[in-house]
């Protein structure tokens, strides 16, 4: 598909008739897991998919501890069932992206950045679902000639642009940018099992929207804290494998609205196994350079849990990147907040401290440090902390 | 108008590419002086990177197994058969219980980054450094770390071969004069191919050779052997035999 | 009409040649270097380096010895307040971080991470140690650091130095991979470091 071909095909998604939920998703065909490749193109998509599948396998950023991905393939059973969930490997990589995707020979790989968003088992499911839909309809096998018009225009941009960086969609296969892009019609199919899939798992159905409009939220945000105008597109990226739009997020309400409204999101189970891993998710998001996109995440986060020590630290950190005189009077704010709430680190004092000094409260600011030095004496960066302090 | 300007720098660059043939690469370096007697080293095939597939303008490959599996099962044997007329022992990398298996890795990601730069710098005529212009220099290397590896205890050499056979379409040919032109690099990520040995004593690349005009069809026997000549051509110490066709 | 043809390639092909040869990566001989990235960086050099003709932001320079992958030294020569260290790809839609005027020394390395993480070129990055430093008379701050390039996926480590004067940011830093040849050149590199002047 030619670029101009893909936005016009964006645009005229936006006035198609929605798919129709009306009555209940008929219950789940029945499974056929064996599936050899027959064409060579099919043969040709296992290959390279074993080869990034060993790639993921061997990764520094693959997050092996604390049974993360064992938690994140329990979802995927729950949502789909133990026949179609049997055999599928899953991969959580730290990258600090939404994202999922599955290849075609059943390797599932995950961002931290998906679980960052994700308010709850539920939407997590809901992803997860989507993704093994396109697996189950097998378009990961068409998927792929989709991606090769966005790469041109890529190419071009790099060039012209004047990146310096090296051309990422490089021979060997790359760990970051996922490999499949599908068209509306892929979408919607995904969307209608994925939907089968939510009704027999014992998740709400409304998930399923929700995650597509909470995307859509942070998008808005990000644009607006960009100084750009909202609701233009809603892919993050002109690249992004989940094209999503209004019209998307309104029919998965509504056919979720024809349904039985109870099941369980599991939202505290969901909290718990993220939570050892939510500061070091915060401190990668923040360092995106997406003011509006984190701080939306954030008071998301906030607004089901409450602002906890964690949260309040993370927005000071959020605010105190940004550094202009308000941010910074409002980081101090929170970094104190966050203490009171029980954040102990001798890291806040240390970030309060550099905020305080940065907006001229130079007393202040020595109190903060010094506890700082004191706690941790030999830290990394104590003799620049010292040095700032000798001023 | 950006489009305008693709259209004028991809002209330029077409006319360029027409009148100065120069633009070719070296095909082969070595470090000043060495050579290597058959029968007198044992050598370590670290495992192959093999993908055969046509390459779009976005540099995007398209796989397809059957040439793959062909290509690979196609390139062993020949490189089996190629033992002999090297005249030394060629043994396949296997990492056993020394647990090194990470570190293998990075070391053939570090040999990418070094053949790369040997491409990039060296060889690629337009875009050498200067320091690394002077006649019969060739001083690179992967450090002496890799020497101590415990899986290749016993080996003299290390044989690292990349072979992404991306038959570039005529549109990533252009953008990368373009960016030549324009003084950005844009990383072939073609590395055709790519065979470089490692001296293990010393860390030393003794030798690479790279180019991006191969021939030969990995998919068929004759042509497995004929890019494994190429490939192996002006392996130290080999009697050089000449390519058939000449490409 | 065919010499007029012959008469055209050999015309463009003249000028490609003069094109090529200006944009070709140039000699660092030994001895002293000024206006360094558009700047009023200095440095003075006990051996050779070449100097990349890539041009990888306005007042960005970078001088290799072995090409870029293998080790680089990347000059930020008074970045401005409001400026972004390295040339944006997309202004509107994926901007950069930037300078402020009021940046603390210890805001330096979080820019430079900051600007890798939102270019999408590091996987993974930590600043490890930072301590005062000098840096053409005036105070500086030193750091070190770790990244894994995306597209390569080879880990590096990187040392930098950097200040801000007038409220404009300088900065060197020297990143090479952690195996072999990082250590190769770091006092190259600190010898290089040692020399600067504003």
């Amino acid at each position: 598909m030619r670029w101009s071909g893909i936005v016009a095909a964006c645009c005229a998604a936006l006035t198609l008739t929605p798919p129709s939920f009306a009555s209940a998703p008929s219950a789940l065909p029945p499974y056929t897991p064996a599936y050899e490749p027959t064409t060579v193109d099919e043969r040709g998509m296992w290959m390279e998919a074993d080869e990034r599948e060993r790639l993921l396998r061997d990764s520094p950023l693959r997050i092996r501890e604390g049974g993360l991905e064992r938690y994140v393939r329990e979802v995927l059973c729950r949502e789909v069932g133990d026949d179609r969930c049997k055999g599928v490997r899953v991969y959580v990589m730290e990258i600090p992206a939404f994202n999922a995707s599955m290849m075609a020979n059943g390797c599932m790989e995950v961002w931290s950045g998906l679980l960052l968003r994700a308010r709850s088992e539920a939407e997590l499911a809901a992803v997860l679902g989507h993704e093994f839909g396109h697996f189950e309809l097998r378009h990961t096998l068409m998927g792929f000639k989709a991606k090769r018009s966005a790469t041109d225009v890529m190419a071009w941009v790099d060039v012209l642009g004047g990146i310096t960086n090296r051309d990422m969609s490089s021979a060997n296969v790359s760990l970051v940018g996922s490999l499949y892009r599908f068209n509306r019609a892929q979408e919607t199919e995904a969307d209608l099992l994925g939907f089968k899939y939510m009704a027999a798992s014992g998740y709400p159905a409304k998930a399923a929207s929700e995650v597509w409009q909470q995307r859509m939220a942070e998008d808005d945000a990000t644009a607006l804290g960009r100084g750009l105008k909202p609701r233009r597109n809603y892919t993050s990226g002109f690249f992004d494998t989940h094209p999503t739009d209004l019209k998307r997020a309104e029919y998965l309400a509504k056919a979720a609205a024809a349904l039985p409204a109870d099941g369980d999101a599991r939202v505290e189970q969901y909290r718990a196994a993220i939570a050892p891993y939510l500061s070091r998710m915060l401190a990668a998001q923040i360092k995106m350079n997406d003011f509006g996109g984190t701080d939306f995440i954030l008071n998301s986060l906030a607004s089901s849990g409450g602002w906890s020590g964690e949260l309040l630290f993370a927005r000071a950190e959020l605010y105190r990147t940004r550094g202009n005189p308000r941010d910074l009077q409002m980081a101090s704010l929170w970094y104190r907040d966050a203490k009171a709430a029980g954040y102990v680190a001798p890291e806040l004092d240390r970030n309060l401290g550099l905020a305080l000094l940065r907006n001229g409260q130079t007393e202040d600011a020595r109190k903060s440090l010094g506890a700082y030095l004191v706690a941790r004496p030999e830290a990394p960066d104590a003799k620049m902390i010292q040095a700032l302090l000798a001023k | 108008m950006k489009g305008g300007l693709i259209v004028r720098a991809a002209v330029f660059a077409a006319l360029v590419a027409l009148s100065m043939p120069g633009i070719a690469q070296e095909r082969t370096g070595s470090k000043t002086g060495f050579t290597l007697q058959p029968g007198t080293a044992r050598i370590v095939l670290m495992r192959p990177t093999i993908r055969v597939g046509a390459q779009s303008t976005g540099g995007m490959p398209e796989p397809n197994a059957d040439w793959t599996r062909q290509a690979r099962e196609n390139l062993t044997r020949a490189l089996r058969a190629a033992q002999e007329r090297l005249g030394n022992q060629v043994i396949e990398y296997d990492e056993g219980a020394s647990g090194e298996g990470q570190i293998a890795t990075e070391y053939g990601q570090l040999f990418g980054a070094v053949a790369d730069s040997v491409i990039e710098y060296q060889f690629f005529v337009g875009n050498r450094l200067p320091t690394k212009k002077r006649k019969d220099s060739f001083e690179w290397t992967l450090g002496r770390g890799i020497g101590e590896l415990r899986s290749l205890t016993g080996a003299d050499y290390a044989l690292f071969i990349n072979i992404n056979d991306e038959y570039g379409s005529t549109g990533r040919k252009v953008l990368q004069l373009v960016a030549l032109m324009g003084g950005v690099a844009v990383t072939s990520g073609v590395h055709v191919g790519h065979a470089g040995l490692v001296d293990l004593k010393t860390g030393e690349l003794v030798w690479l050779n790279a180019d991006a005009a191969m021939g030969g069809d990995v998919r068929t026997a004759e042509g497995a052997e004929k890019r494994v000549a190429q490939l192996l051509e002006g392996f130290p110490g080999r009697p050089s035999e000449k390519t058939i066709g000449g490409q | 009409m065919k010499t007029k043809r012959v008469a055209t390639l050999i015309a463009v092909s003249v000028a490609a040649n003069a094109a090529i040869a200006a944009h070709a990566n140039s000699l660092v001989a030994p001895g002293a270097h000024t206006g360094i990235a558009n700047s009023k960086l200095s440095a003075n050099s006990q051996g050779e380096w070449n100097r990349l003709s890539r041009v990888d932001g306005k007042n960005v320079e970078v001088w290799t010895l072995d090409g870029d992958a293998l080790n680089k030294v990347s000059f930020y020569g008074g970045i401005a307040n409001g400026m972004p260290l390295l040339r944006e790809p997309d202004k509107k839609r994926h901007p950069l971080p930037k300078v402020s005027g009021t940046m603390l020394m210890t805001d330096i390395p979080a820019l430079l991470e900051t600007t890798y993480r939102s270019l999408g070129i590091v996987n993974q990055m930590e600043i490890g140690e930072q301590s005062p430093a000098i840096l053409g008379g005036r105070k500086a701050i030193r750091f070190t650091y770790t990244l894994t390039r995306a597209a390569d996926q080879v880990r590096r480590k990187g040392e930098g130095i950097g200040t801000l004067v007038d409220g404009k940011l300088y900065l060197v830093t020297y990143e090479a991979p952690a195996l072999h040849f990082f250590d190769k050149d770091i006092e190259r590199y600190r010898q290089l470091a040692a020399s600067l002047a504003l």
